[in-house]
């Protein structure tokens, strides 16, 4: 069923994401009208970077919400062809209560992209390998922008890629790996649930799924590509396919409380002298994780940290730890990564292959004090730093998340409905996520399953908050071209949605 | 403990008064079904209850069905019980529901009057999926009651160093220290005797005839196999996506608590052997949801409290109303991973579902077709009540073992295994 992938077709931030350019940048922007977006798109298009072979010292990507794509002409009868929720947008109120954003997260409170901000069109991504290649970058994009009467909403600056989040754990080492990719090669030892292979469908739109299907995605009559810029249908139904080699691209500002996550650890291990206890902080943090700050996870050595560890993978949990003793079913990475302790028959290909189909490609990166600042080297101490007291309280410092889905509503708003903010996920009663739950009316409870019995931590407080997102679409190259030479007012048929076949 | 018991009435609404209906209902759900003029939340035994509205349409063959108001609840036994109450403490929300309808007793109108309407009214379900026939509203109660007491308990103590067993005995000793905990001590009483006998009877009897019928059966199978099969090579793909307005209506009612309603209405296909395949495949399943799946899952899904399939208008039509834990999308992906073969058997009896094979296959798995037919099919449920809305069904069965684990002897393991259960 593996379809050879598009390489040069497909934006390279599906295929990689740029260890080697640790330093980037997010500009999110709003054209005035139709000729500026598409001005743009023409100065970006040759800039863009395809997912075949990288030896560059810098970057871009391009990806736009539906209001950018209606602004560039695309007619409402092919909009209608994405998914509901990209259509629909982050920020509706059915999706803000089905995305937890609700209380402190609501879209009111959000820096950009909430219903008191204007639209936004579309999202520019430049990574580089120095401080300087993208300040010259991002430099010559703002001059662009202003000459085009582009404007840039927000620009979103980064840290330098480390190996650890602001919480000060290694973040970013388990990613699926998708099929048809190089990677895939290497990683495809059967049965080891860190090492699954996913069919390239789940993230590239226009490949078979997880199911053998193609997901939908509009397709137009041949005829209103008169040039054969987009590519064909793999369905064979002749149509022009301009979501093949595209994805959904989900981007959410998260806001992390690092001092406040410290601050409850150190409270509620402290011993019965009121003295801190600096192990037993650690050591519930990591039980909130499921992972050491050094990445090494807690199945593999429950007791303590072991970074020779810290890029392991390679673990199940079934057999390991099914009642949690090790790491809680409640867990940070438990939760998001459920692996082989799903329904039916855990422990098995068919817990695995149900797992399979809610996997998100993260890119996300980093922001927080430093950020944009050249001379600050990564982001890996602040974290202990603020947990031995000695950072004043700073400015906001959290996670860029960025994932890739080929399904908005399968991948990303099911990982975060169903096991980050359900309170009575894997049998449990009130416990959401404890590092990135949202606690509005239940889920303060996290539960660490030991012997004889489990403790009850409650009345955790919220330790993240959303600060702004939007739903994105990260189109193909050809589909990027497609859409620069549309005339403007001109709509095109579209066919009915792509049928899974 | 009682059986459970799906009681549905439906009745058509005056044409000149749906829209009025479609704002009460609204306003209905807003103010919610648990306190005055309903007061569910008083009346003995109501699980889940709901109200909504199947629009007017036309039948497949252009006939006019007008637009009915669909009333739900899942219940406790007596019947006679829940009808009293309905035209008793709930009669004023009762009143001003069906007013709408036509024929409705009006005011000044008695009890009994309106209790025979109501009798008048209910449609029978072919099948009704109870989660675990026998546990009551006071028994869920209770017993999520009992857990939080005993969580309550761990959480002042410190167990560190102590046996399993020796947790347990004190837990123990608590309940029995608790006056208001004392049914704790004995297991639930089981639902009447007169009900488990009429199970009993069934549950042997079904397959009996069956196979006594099988000489007669087998060739007809057969035969039905081929024109099924023949009949399945016509079937197209479901290439319909859901409009938005009616997404965002449906969901807008949907993920405010751990329970979601869901329902769904379509066509029957014409025909006499989709007719009958219909009707038998109920058939089954109605045996198979009151002997196989009574206890905790539904074939492996075990997200579901109550469900019922409903034949409507002379079986040109049918529903499917559920109540379950998460939401839409999990719901649909466990029906895709786990019980295909079960919606494929029934639901490509009706109009619009993806082309299966030889009844249980393809169909669902077809994910896209198969969850935009759902969603297009659904029908927005806006007034809704839920006895116990934060528990799933896998908290109140373990809340369940729970109960149970505090009675008997326990060896160390089974002590620990139970103590894991808080």
């Amino acid at each position: 069923m593996a379809a050879k992938l598009d390489l040069d077709d497909i934006q390279g931030l599906i295929a990689r994401g740029y260890r080697n350019l640790p330093h980037a940048r997010f500009t999110i922007f709003a054209a005035h009208d139709a000729a500026a977006g598409r001005a743009l798109l023409s100065w970006l298009l040759p800039r863009v970077t395809p997912a075949g072979r990288f030896a560059g010292t810098s970057a871009l990507h391009l990806a736009y919400t539906a209001a950018g794509l209606r602004r560039l002409g695309l007619a409402e009868s092919v909009i209608t062809g994405f998914a509901a929720q990209f259509i629909e947008g982050m920020t509706g109120p059915n999706r803000s209560r089905f995305l937890g954003d609700v209380g402190e997260s609501d879209p009111r409170y959000w820096a950009w992209g909430g219903p008191q901000h204007p639209p936004v069109d579309g999202l520019i991504l430049l990574y580089a390998n120095s401080p300087e290649v993208l300040d010259a970058r991002q430099a010559e994009l703002a001059t662009h922008l202003d000459g085009l009467a582009v404007r840039q909403v927000t620009v979103l600056d980064t840290l330098e890629l480390g190996n650890n989040e602001p919480f000060g754990f290694h973040d970013g080492i388990s990613q699926p790996v998708i099929q048809g990719l190089s990677k895939a090669t290497g990683a495809a030892r059967a049965g080891t649930p860190g090492g699954r292979v996913v069919p390239a469908g789940e993230f590239v739109l226009g490949y078979p799924n997880a199911y053998g299907q193609l997901t939908s995605r509009p397709l137009l009559q041949a005829a209103d590509d008169p040039r054969r810029l987009l590519p064909r249908d793999p369905g064979g139904s002749g149509a022009a396919d301009p979501g093949r080699n595209g994805c959904y691209l989900v981007m959410r500002q998260l806001e992390q409380d690092v001092d406040g996550f410290w601050r409850y650890a150190g409270h509620a291990t402290r011993r019965p002298d009121g003295s801190d206890d600096p192990g037993a902080r650690t050591a519930l943090a990591a039980k909130m994780v499921g992972r050491w700050p050094s990445g090494a996870p807690l199945v593999e050595t429950p007791d303590r940290d072991d970074p020779r560890l810290g890029d392991d993978n390679d673990f199940g949990y079934h057999r390991a730890d099914p009642l949690g003793l090790a790491c809680p079913a409640g867990a940070h990475i438990r939760r998001v990564n459920p692996r082989d302790s799903l329904d039916p028959r855990p422990g098995t290909e068919a817990s695995l292959a149900v797992n399979d189909g809610h996997r998100l490609l993260r890119r996300g990166r980093s922001y927080g004090p430093g950020d944009g600042a050249p001379t600050t080297a990564g982001n890996g101490n602040h974290a202990e730093r603020t947990a031995q007291g000695d950072v004043a309280p700073s400015r906001e410092t959290g996670l860029h998340f960025i994932c890739l889905v080929a399904s908005l509503a399968r991948q990303f708003e099911f990982v975060q409905h169903t096991w980050l903010n359900n309170p009575t996920f894997h049998g449990l009663y009130d416990d959401t996520d404890p590092l990135i739950g949202s606690r509005h009316l239940r889920g303060a409870t996290f539960t660490v399953p030991a012997r004889p019995a489990r403790r009850r931590y409650r009345d955790l407080p919220q330790f993240v908050r959303t600060r702004g997102g939007a739903y994105f679409f990260l189109p193909g190259i050809s589909a990027l071209r497609y859409l620069e030479q549309l005339p403007a007012g001109v709509p095109a048929a579209s066919l009915s949605p792509a049928m899974t076949r | 403990m009682p059986h459970q018991i799906g009681v549905t009435i439906r009745a058509p609404v005056a044409a000149d008064r749906v829209a009025e209906l479609r704002q009460w209902l609204a306003e209905a759900g807003k103010t919610g079904l648990g306190d005055a003029p309903f007061g569910f939340a008083g009346c003995r035994g109501v699980h889940f209850a709901r109200f909504y509205l199947l629009e007017e349409t036309a039948d497949l063959a252009g006939r006019p069905i007008p637009a009915s108001l669909v009333f739900m609840s899942e219940v406790d036994a007596p019947l006679r019980r829940h009808l009293a109450e309905l035209a008793g403490v709930a009669r004023e929300g009762i009143d001003q529901a069906f007013q709408h309808c036509t024929g409705y007793p009006g005011p000044g109108r008695g009890r009994r009057q309106r209790i025979a309407w109501l009798r008048r009214h209910r449609v029978r379900a072919s099948a009704f999926y109870v989660n675990t026939v026998g546990r009551g509203v006071a028994q869920i109660r209770q017993e999520a009651e009992l857990r939080e007491a005993l969580e309550d308990y761990l959480d002042r103590q410190d167990h560190i160093g102590r046996t399993a067993a020796e947790v347990r005995r004190e837990l123990q000793d608590y309940v029995a220290g608790r006056a208001d905990l004392a049914w704790a001590a004995k297991p639930p009483a089981p639902p009447s005797l007169l009900f488990r006998a009429r199970e009993a009877v069934h549950m042997v009897a079904v397959p009996a005839v069956l196979l006594l019928s099988l000489p007669v059966l087998l060739p007809i199978l057969l035969v039905w196999a081929v024109l099924l099969r023949i009949d399945e090579r016509r079937d197209r793909p479901f290439t319909q996506r859901p409009a938005r307005r009616h997404l965002e209506e449906v969901a807008g009612y949907e993920d405010f608590s751990t329970q979601n309603p869901f329902a769904v209405a379509g066509f029957v296909r014409p025909g006499r052997l989709r007719q009958l395949t219909f009707r038998a495949v109920l058939f089954l399943t109605d045996y198979g949801v009151r002997h196989i799946f009574n206890h905790d899952s539904l074939a492996g899904v075990k997200t579901i409290h109550f469900a019922r399939w409903v034949p409507l208008d002379g079986w040109r039509r049918m529903t499917f109303a559920s109540n379950y834990d998460g939401a839409v999308e999990a719901y649909n992906d466990d029906f895709i991973n786990l019980i295909w073969w079960g919606l494929n058997a029934t639901f490509s009896n009706g109009m619009d579902y993806p082309p299966t094979r030889w009844l249980f296959f393809g169909g669902a798995k077809l994910e896209e077709q198969f969850k935009n037919t759902i969603r297009c099919h659904q029908v927005a449920v806006p007034a809704w009540y839920a006895a116990y809305p934060e528990l799933s069904a896998d908290n109140i069965e373990n809340n369940a073992q729970i109960r149970a684990g505090l009675r008997g002897e326990m060896g160390p393991a089974q002590a620990e295994h139970w103590l894991s259960l808080l």
